[in-house]
């Protein structure tokens, strides 16, 4: 940070020279961090895996004759199965793409789900005010003190097991810290001029909320999903762990872990292979994330100590 | 001061009866019937009714909405339908449990977050590397970690016990888990607070008096990373004393998280409610504490910002 400090800006320098040129760099490496390019590409590759899972074999086919060693064990990395086999002779890799499918397709959903749920109730808290703001954040305040694995654990044992239920939970879990910051950020607009100029000029309440609000709030959103989506995938993994997610057959990086917990001493691929799907699929949101959070200039700070 | 606390006060305890009618209601939909789970083998619809009986799980609902609540405002939390002692008997110990790993791993992340941020702020060669560790510590769950650190130091090298249990080997691991998950919000914090801090007007006049760096980093701008630290370890002190379910029961610690799973398991509906209810006042009480020794610290949040 301290480099950027010295050297003033030369005021003109000659159209199309060098340091144009390293000035338009600069000004795209600020708008696509090198963070923000890793992410997306990495975020890419996993939904073309998503997309094409099928490609990669059948994750349901127990080959027992071939897929297994001659004492019934799974199988190491060979040509023939890339990533070994599991337990019951089922190709790791089919496995492997249909859990990321799984993960991805979490990923997406519940995002926008528990985002819009989160931020209808924060703008309309932060909004009207009154009652209907005491009843919207005390709800959101129990949404806050639910111990999360525990409430996900009863709320699983009212549905069956599936995607749905994955997502339901999540949603119901993931609504309310979006709320809070929609609410918070409301507030501190409510008394910004163009939303009093507004008011004065008889907006009506919905059109102050949807046309003045809403854009300011967008950017917020847009900043916060990569980190609520990052999450979602970690949240589906546990709770498809715990047995409260996405029960086998179906494969999930979650459940396949589970199994690889119980070859843990003879066969660690089976942990290792899902655990690095889930590490890299957070890390490109948490990638993007941070890449989005490189563009904002309010966030540049210069060190006073010269370090 | 007073008035704020008050309010915190207030709301705090409205959102854990809030937590505790959400989690009633939600035990009374899950389907599965207590008494079967309680006599799984009993053949007679008697025996089951008589169970019913006993438990009162025959009344209307409303009524045992209202027993429970009644029994919860004197500090009872009912029987267990399994083991036939009181919840709160249950509890207690495991609560205990869970804090000694609560305690530990929020020490764990403390000094391996802590470390992180101040190497990343002030050695410009280390951040790169920093913020790699952060990344990828943020990305995995804590069972994988857990998971990982098992194979590695248990299985493989033969260094820390993979039996579970609660004694003083037992709990290395799992404190491990906590605080390396944890340390990248801690590393954040700690190295976003250093780099406002270092970008402040009374830096620069500490600067400008030619007090020397080493004064100005303990005197100035550490004790401002203490006041935005306090408040994620209540948080965090509050949310694994919740339960830090995986990391229990990839360990085989027996606290409060481990009875949770095994209460639902068995429709042990007292139990599971009191671990709820338990969790959610852990949450709310150590926010609550937080938010006061920060007020205290740095008077400038007295004010309440919701």
């Amino acid at each position: 940070m301290a480099s950027t400090t010295a050297s003033p800006a030369p005021a003109a320098s000659r159209p199309g020279g060098a340091r144009t040129k390293r000035r338009d760099r600069a000004a795209r490496a600020a708008r696509w961090p090198g963070t923000l390019i890793a992410g997306t590409v990495m975020l890419a590759v996993f939904a073309g895996v998503a997309v094409a899972a099928p490609a990669f074999g059948n994750p349901l086919h127990q080959n027992l004759i071939t897929g297994l060693s001659p004492s019934g064990l799974p199988l190491g990395l060979s040509w023939a199965h890339p990533l070994g086999t599991d337990a019951l002779g089922r190709s790791e890799l089919a496995r492997l793409a249909y859990g990321i499918r799984t993960s991805m397709v979490v990923a997406i959903v519940s995002n926008v789900t528990s985002i819009a749920v989160g931020a209808a109730v924060g703008l309309a808290a932060g909004f009207f005010r009154g009652p209907v703001e005491a009843v919207l954040m005390r709800i959101t305040d129990v949404g806050l003190a639910l111990p999360y694995t525990l409430a996900a654990l009863v709320i699983a044992g009212l549905m069956t097991a599936g995607l749905t239920r994955v997502i339901v939970i999540i949603t119901a879990l993931f609504w309310a810290y979006p709320a809070r910051l929609v609410y918070g950020e409301v507030l501190r607009l409510r008394h910004r001029g163009f939303v009093e100029a507004g008011e004065a000029m008889g907006a009506s309440g919905v059109s102050i909320a949807s046309r003045h609000l809403a854009p300011h709030i967008f950017p917020l959103l847009v900043t916060y999903s990569p980190l609520n989506a990052a999450s979602a995938v970690v949240f589906e993994a546990t709770l498809s762990y715990l047995g409260a997610g996405i029960n086998p057959p179906t494969a999930s990086l979650g459940n396949m872990i589970s199994d690889g917990q119980s070859a843990l001493s003879y066969a660690p691929h089976l942990l290792l292979v899902p655990a690095v799907a889930i590490l890299l699929i957070t890390m490109s949101f948490l990638l993007i994330g941070e890449g989005l959070k490189a563009r904002n200039p309010d966030l540049r700070r210069v060190s006073w100590l010269g370090r | 001061m007073a008035r704020t606390l008050i309010r915190r006060i207030a709301f705090g305890v409205i959102a854990v009866l809030g937590v505790a009618v959400l989690a009633f209601l939600l035990e009374f939909v899950v389907p599965g019937d207590p008494a079967r789970a309680i006599a799984p083998r009993a053949q007679s619809a008697a025996v089951l009714e008589n169970i019913r009986i006993q438990l009162h799980l025959n009344r209307p609902l409303i009524i045992q909405f209202l027993d429970y609540f009644g029994e919860l405002f004197r500090g009872n939390l009912g029987t267990s339908y399994v083991q036939r002692q009181s919840v709160t008997s249950l509890i207690l110990p495991r609560l205990a449990t869970t804090g000694y790993l609560a305690l530990a791993g929020v020490i764990a992340e403390v000094i391996i977050g802590g470390t992180l941020g101040i190497a990343s702020t002030l050695y410009a060669r280390l951040r790169a590397a920093v913020a790699a560790v952060n990344l990828t510590l943020l990305a995995l769950p804590q069972f994988v970690v857990g998971l990982v650190l098992l194979l590695i130091f248990g299985f493989r090298l033969h260094m820390a016990p993979v039996t579970g249990g609660a004694g003083l080997a037992e709990i290395v691991l799992p404190a491990l888990t906590l605080g390396l998950v944890g340390a990248p919000w801690y590393a954040q914090i700690v190295a976003d607070q250093l780099a406002d801090s270092l970008a402040s007007a009374y830096v620069r006049t500490a600067v400008a008096k030619g007090l020397p760096d080493r004064y100005i980093l303990w005197r100035h701008v550490m004790r401002n990373v203490l006041s935005p630290a306090i408040t994620m370890i209540g948080m965090d002190l509050g949310a694994y004393l919740s339960g830090v379910v995986t990391v229990e029961v990839v360990f085989g610690w027996p606290g409060i998280g481990l009875l949770a799973v095994d209460s639902l398991q068995n429709l042990d509906r007292p139990v599971v409610m009191g671990t709820v209810i338990v969790g959610a006042i852990a949450v709310v009480f150590f926010n609550l504490v937080a938010d006061v020794l920060r007020m205290y610290i740095d008077p400038r949040t007295m004010q309440d910002p919701a």
